[in-house]
């Protein structure tokens, strides 16, 4: 191992010794008593808890119903926002059009929006998946208009002096050169995913992690419930990470671009 | 006949207002004709007077201040424990030590999640809709906090420690100054985030508020009445966000990075 290598990664453990030390007094303070069980499960139920919800498999399909939920209106914000900020940017009709609606639904809290779109699409998958993708659509627009406006004049000069065809240039210039703006509009709209998700999995749900989170809270198992939770904040980190490492390979160019 | 083009304002306001009347239009002409179904997707004018009617007879009114007094008690809780801690965060090595790492990790955390354990431990009422409003808060300012008061320039500390300013009187009168424009986007940040947790945890645990009202008019099937709601929360969230800014606007006129 390199010297850089290790001492990345005794920065990584220094981080992590806080967080350690956290859930070490939260053990210490349940063996001793200090915090009832009634108040506060201990740290070490908890994690035999998620063992055996992991050992038994019942949160595999609440994960995937989870995952299916908030990846279709993930996949479709992201596919709709990235053509719609591009079409901004380029086409001055689309800007003016679509520019007032987007300042009118920006400010909407859309988990708000979960009981309306109900009322229209009913209480199954869909209307959750509808409101997921506008969610998610926004940040992405926004980032994305802001990204391919904000493209340096003398990138498109020099390829226009080229002779490059428009179309050309939205593929080979104008879309690698907003991809930082775009990869940033799309990780907000992987936290704001994960919200609406959970939110509207706790209005109404039959299934997904967030239905799970409710009903264990509902009868009482904090234990079981908090595992849920940590194993839901544990899966959001984990996929912010694996986001930003596919990024930082994919963007190794990006650099050279400044 | 004068041209459009010699007023470049009035063009700048007539494309800004256009699009959106015209959506508007085609919405009431669309559900005049009764190509939908009015019950589902009621007309705009319907709903514009839905609102007028539960704002003036004041069903509006109580869930607006129950959602409004909540929001604003968990940011204030939330400025006034995140501030200070943040501002240590910056100053003092071992409170960044063992704070900036449970922050960061908490940060993209979906708060919501704990709205059972919240009920659990704070009731079904009030309480425990305020404290996860905090809880969220708490994040981005402490964030925003100890980001504007790490990234200070040293010139100021150390004309200040220079002339004998002691270390607390040095985080409330050079530090604090100085941060507060990133403190601000803390509070703009935080102020959304308010909003919407409130109106989640009505929706999930009752309470009143306008949380709740959607959810009752749902169950009611009531679209008029979700759609003013929803207009009502829209509202609030905006009105916030434009109070924070312009509050911006007005205490850091005097400030070095405004300049």
């Amino acid at each position: 191992m390199s010297s850089r290598a290790r001492s990345y990664w005794a920065g990584a453990l220094a981080r992590l010794l806080p967080l350690a030390l956290v859930l070490a007094a939260w053990q210490a303070a349940s063996m001793s008593g200090l915090l009832p069980k009634a108040v506060l499960p201990s740290f070490g139920e908890v994690a035999a808890s998620l063992g055996a919800m992991l050992r038994s498999g019942e949160i595999v399909p609440h994960t995937l119903a989870s995952f299916a939920r908030a990846g279709a209106g993930f996949g479709v914000a992201v596919a709709g926002g990235i053509v719609l900020g591009i079409l901004m940017a380029q086409v001055r009709f689309v800007e003016r059009a679509v520019e007032p609606v987007l300042l009118l639904i920006y400010p909407v809290p859309k988990p708000a929006l979960i009981p309306l779109f109900m009322i229209w699409l009913g209480i199954g998958d869909f209307s959750k998946v509808t409101v997921i993708a506008l969610a998610c659509l926004v940040p992405v627009v926004i980032a994305t208009f802001n990204g391919a406006r904000g493209v340096d004049e003398m990138l498109l000069w020099s390829a226009r002096a080229r002779g490059t065809s428009e179309r050309r240039i939205l593929w080979r210039v104008v879309l690698p050169a907003a991809l930082p703006q775009i990869a940033a509009g799309v990780r907000t709209a992987i936290a704001v995913a994960i919200i609406v998700l959970v939110s509207s999995e706790f209005i109404s749900a039959e299934t997904g992690l967030g239905y799970l989170i409710f009903s264990y809270g509902g009868v009482g198992a904090d234990d079981a419930m908090l595992a849920v939770v940590i194993y839901l904040a544990a899966l959001g980190y984990l996929l912010d990470r694996l986001y930003l490492a596919g990024l930082r390979r994919l963007m190794a160019w990006h650099a050279f671009a400044h | 006949m004068p041209s459009l083009t010699e007023h470049p304002r009035l063009v700048a306001a007539l494309t800004r207002v256009v699009p959106v009347t015209l959506i508007l239009l085609a919405w009431e002409g669309v559900t005049r004709a009764g190509w939908v179904n009015p019950f589902v997707f009621p007309p705009v004018s319907e709903i514009a007077m839905r609102w007028l009617a539960l704002l003036i007879d004041g069903t509006l009114c109580f869930p607006l201040w129950e959602t409004l007094w909540r929001a604003l008690a968990g940011l204030g809780a939330a400025i006034a424990v995140g501030v200070p801690l943040g501002l240590l965060m910056g100053r003092v090595r071992w409170a960044e030590w063992f704070f900036e790492p449970l922050f960061s990790f908490g940060f993209p955390l979906p708060k919501i999640a704990l709205i059972p354990l919240y009920v659990h431990w704070f009731g079904l009422f009030s309480l425990s809709k305020v404290m996860l409003i905090f809880t969220d808060c708490l994040f981005p300012m402490v964030i925003f906090t100890y980001h504007g008061a790490r990234g200070l320039s040293q010139i100021y500390l150390w004309s200040a420690q220079s002339r004998g300013t002691g270390r607390v009187r040095m985080l409330w009168r050079v530090v604090l100054p100085l941060s507060l424009a990133s403190i601000y986007d803390g509070v703009q940040v935080a102020v959304v985030v308010a909003v919407l947790v409130a109106v989640v945890s009505e929706m999930v645990s009752g309470g009143s508020g306008l949380g709740q009202m959607m959810i009752r008019a749902y169950r009611h099937g009531d679209v008029r009445t979700a759609f003013a709601t929803l207009l009502t929360i829209s509202l609030i969230g905006y009105a916030l966000y434009k109070a924070a800014q312009w509050l911006r606007g007005r205490l850091l006129f005097w400030h070095v990075a405004e300049s």
